[in-house]
């Protein structure tokens, strides 16, 4: 375009457009320039977009955050207006009389499938809902999504804010495990020595993911819970915290009809419950560092004695054994046992692993492991 | 042209090419859908059963966050550039005594680039007996306070916890071989206490921080994240007085393991812990420190066995996983290096970067501060002997004096005969000072020598650079006694 034609382009155009519109665009322009020169200022006020402009990476939020409305999203709420709290853990106690303290539980149940009686039993102990927390960690299965709809019903018919009537559990957090689970444990059964290694190692880093996403700075006790408990005392807790015991353990057996003898009867369930034997320590000394040991296999005969064998149905409930090795069924932990750091080893630690290299753990950390022979608590019957 | 022939022709086009267009579109879109179908079956196969994942609906609790639904896998993604995606980092921090070092951290905390309102923090202020609290809270305060939006945090939890003490915290207490096992295992238990409190079901990544770090680019956290790593550290130096060389390697915790480590690993008992940078404990074993070229890359990783705490990032996925600081000794380690062996036992990538470097504060060592003490009496002595000098100059003109009146010497009692004996005895003195001052040297330099055989190389470095600060002052000492 040469200089005449723009010249008589421009005329035109001032001439032909509105001066109402010419005004508008003006303002708009103004505007514009009041926005960037405006957060320049503010800009050129703060540190942090200083050190900013010196680095190499892009600050902006990426653009694809707000249409994923389920995913990070979290933003603190319920704070202190300068978002600072403080604890003072020094007062945080675990002691026989937890119910008289106030004492915070935090009940942890791994769960792969909902049994309508493990919640009932879990509504009916005793001790004050106020006072309970609960955790729950559902595989990434057909079954786990199974699972966590009938969970969903069941909290919500609990913990409904409008209805007021019901105690409700002071906290419930629910996680999905980040790791794959074994397909189908039916199918990997025929060779179930093989894997089980690899599945009680999933079972350990599910574990391990809800107890140090879900302790806080308020929990005094732990009671590991499987999600196939469906009986226990009603005072389970208070039982148990009664103790006084870092680690202490349930004996967890099985009610089953008897078809010969047309009678209901029990037997024992949980087989990791034991002592360590003579045996057990040489077999262990003759394994590689990845090799584990496990009960309940003849092809590892261990002569341990199994805490599942020493019930006796007159014998007093309060009778306590030391154990070596615990299983995850129904399990009682003071807190500071596991802030120190013990957790479930998720590969072979002392040829243990999952609850068994648990309990490894606390020895090392110093601490006594206990087990109640003689108090039953009921797992489920398929 | 025909009118009828354009009619017809133009009804022809728009009825076929509805049809074909549906049939076109139907087909690819099957074929699309079969395609992604196939792809992700064979490939990913669980990221297409993630899509299907059922999510409950907690909307009811929003208020109250009493009842919450996480998924671990695809809520809390832990990516190179977290900073862009929303993901929130846990800042952990431990301390004791440390009110001395806060402002300095917390001028850090202040140019730090990664958004702010994605950090919470945490401290744990255990066996205080400063004022660590009431200064904590005072600069936390002012920072949450502050005029620019971008400058407070999110979440900010102080914890007090007290371990008990078995060893004090004076330099010389907590470096000294025999404190480091019992001193590591409660540190390592105060660390955990502070993951297992703070950790949270929404938090992406750990960063863990002491506070005496000197120089810390305000990018750390990008830095370290952007390498998409489970666990990752920094190289760690300290800056050290000129006498001493300027520089010095610092956290000699991080390491790869040797043959050399493992050996030793098999003799020493159970609850025995290996600590780094002890003559004790040779264990031949490549320290990050020591890899560190001044103009390498600093984007260049190496792996490792063992680390040290003053920065790791680290993802949340590896706490969550059980990974902890071992207080108790995890195949002969504890605290951070405990937590590098363990992590490495379970599998997660542990990972060091030999020429990114951060610097700790100086922190002078025993044999600093006695060699700091000596040259500080060497200081005293020479303006000492600067004095007597003057003295002796005096004395010798007196001297002279008297030698060119001898009749006054012998006459009467000549009052500087007094300062004649004064004299003799002054240089008396100053000749036995010298060859005392000599075999200290002497003794100083065998000192150091022996140190020269030393398999650790940081002693190693420390003796050369003293035996040349030594020859220094022994140049400058005989450079005096010739004037003398």
């Amino acid at each position: 375009m040469s200089l005449a034609q723009t010249k008589r382009f421009l005329q035109r155009f001032l001439l032909r457009s509105n001066p109402f519109k010419l005004f508008i665009t003006f303002i708009l322009i103004l505007f514009l320039y009041y926005l960037i020169s405006g957060s320049n200022s503010s800009e050129n006020n703060s540190i942090i977009i200083q050190n900013r402009k010196k680095s190499s990476y892009n600050y902006k939020p990426s653009l694809n955050l707000d249409s994923n409305d389920n995913s990070n999203n979290w933003k603190p709420k319920n704070l202190p207006a300068d978002h600072i709290s403080h604890y003072n853990l020094n007062k945080l106690k675990s002691t026989p009389n937890a119910l008289l303290n106030n004492e915070k539980v935090l009940i942890l149940s791994p769960m792969a499938n909902f049994h309508q009686q493990y919640w009932d039993n879990l509504l009916k102990l005793s001790y004050p809902r106020e006072l309970i927390e609960l955790g729950f960690i559902l595989p990434r299965t057909n079954d786990g999504d199974i699972a966590l709809k009938l969970l969903e019903i069941e909290i919500k018919k609990i913990q409904d804010p409008k209805n007021k009537n019901i105690s409700k559990f002071s906290k419930i957090t629910i996680l999905r495990q980040d790791n794959e689970s074994p397909e189908s444990q039916l199918e990997k059964d025929r060779h179930a020595l093989k894997t089980q290694k690899e599945r009680r190692s999933q079972m350990a880093t599910a574990r391990n993911s809800l107890l140090f996403s879900t302790i806080g700075p308020f929990t005094s006790w732990i009671l590991w819970l499987d999600s196939d408990i469906i009986e226990t005392p009603n005072t389970l807790i208070q039982d148990l915290t009664a103790h006084d015991k870092p680690v202490i353990a349930a004996n967890c057996y099985q009610r089953y009809y008897d078809e010969d003898e047309k009678i209901e009867k029990i037997r024992p369930y949980d087989f990791n419950n034991w002592a360590e034997s003579d045996e057990g320590l040489r077999l262990a000394s003759t394994m590689s560092d990845d090799e584990i040991i496990v009960e309940g296999y003849q092809e590892i005969a261990t002569y341990r004695p199994l805490m599942a064998h020493f019930y006796d149905s007159n014998g007093n409930i309060f009778d306590e054994m030391s154990l070596d090795g615990v299983g995850g069924t129904c399990l009682l932990v003071k807190a500071d046992v596991h802030r120190d750091g013990a957790m479930f080893p998720n590969f072979p630690f002392y040829h243990l692993i999952e609850t068994e290299g648990f309990a490894k753990m606390c020895k090392r950390l110093g601490y006594e492991v206990f087990g109640l022979p003689n108090y039953l608590v009921y797992h489920y019957n398929e | 042209m025909h009118p009828k022939g354009t009619a017809y022709k133009s009804g022809f086009q728009l009825k076929s090419i509805i049809p074909i267009l549906i049939t076109f579109l139907t087909c690819a879109y099957f074929l699309y859908t079969w395609a992604i179908n196939s792809q992700s079956s064979n490939i990913l196969k669980s990221s297409s059963n993630n899509e299907d994942l059922y999510r409950p609906d907690f909307n009811l609790f929003k208020e109250t966050d009493q009842v919450s639904y996480t998924d671990l896998l695809l809520d809390v993604p832990a990516t190179s550039n977290g900073w862009e995606n929303n993901e929130r980092v846990l800042f952990l921090v431990p301390l004791r005594d440390a009110s001395e070092h806060l402002p300095m951290f917390f001028n850090h905390m202040e140019n730090m680039t990664y958004p702010h309102n994605l950090i919470d923090l945490a401290f744990l202020v255990s066996d205080s007996k400063d004022d660590t609290m009431g200064l904590l809270n005072k600069l936390l305060k002012k920072i949450q306070n502050s005029n620019d939006p971008l400058m407070p945090f999110g979440e900010i939890e102080i914890f007090e916890k007290d371990f008990g003490q078995a060893v004090g915290q004076g330099f010389s207490d907590r470096h000294g071989f025999q404190a480091q096992g019992p001193r590591r295992k409660n540190m390592a238990k105060a660390r955990n206490w502070l993951t297992s409190v703070s950790l949270k079901p929404h938090h992406s990544w750990v960063y863990w921080r002491d506070v005496d770090v000197e120089t810390i680019p305000p990018t750390i956290i990008e830095d370290l994240m952007s390498h998409n790593k489970d666990i990752i550290v920094p190289n760690v130096w300290r800056p050290l007085p000129d006498w001493l060389g300027g520089q010095q390697p610092y956290d000699l915790n991080s390491w790869q393991e040797s043959d050399g480590g493992i050996q030793l690993a098999e003799t020493l008992n159970e609850d025995s812990v290996i600590v780094e940078g002890y003559p004790e404990y040779a264990t031949w074993r490549p320290h990050l420190a020591y890899l560190r070229d001044p103009y390498g890359n600093p984007n260049t990783e190496i792996q490792l066995d063992g680390i040290g705490g003053v920065s790791i990032l680290a993802k949340a996925s590896v706490f969550r996983k059980g990974a902890h600081f071992p207080a108790f000794s995890f195949e002969k380690h504890a605290e951070t290096e405990g937590l590098g062996k363990m992590s490495r036992r379970m599998g997660l990538e542990v990972v060091g970067l030999p020429h990114y470097v951060i610097w700790h504060i100086y922190e002078p060592s025993d044999d600093d501060l006695r060699h700091m003490e000596w040259m500080r009496q060497e200081e005293i002595r020479q303006s000492k002997a600067g004095e007597i000098k003057e003295i002796y100059d005096r004395n010798i003109e007196a001297g002279f004096q008297l030698i060119e009146y001898p009749s006054n010497l012998y006459g009467v009692q000549h009052p500087n005969e007094v300062t004649l004996n004064g004299f003799l005895n002054y240089k008396h003195e100053i000749e036995l000072k010298l060859i005392e001052k000599e075999n200290l040297f002497k003794q100083r330099r065998r000192y150091f020598e022996e140190m020269l055989d030393d398999e650790e190389s940081s002693i190693k470095l420390k003796a050369v650079t003293t035996l040349a600060s030594l020859e220094k002052f022994k140049h400058k000492l005989e450079h005096e006694e010739n004037i003398n």
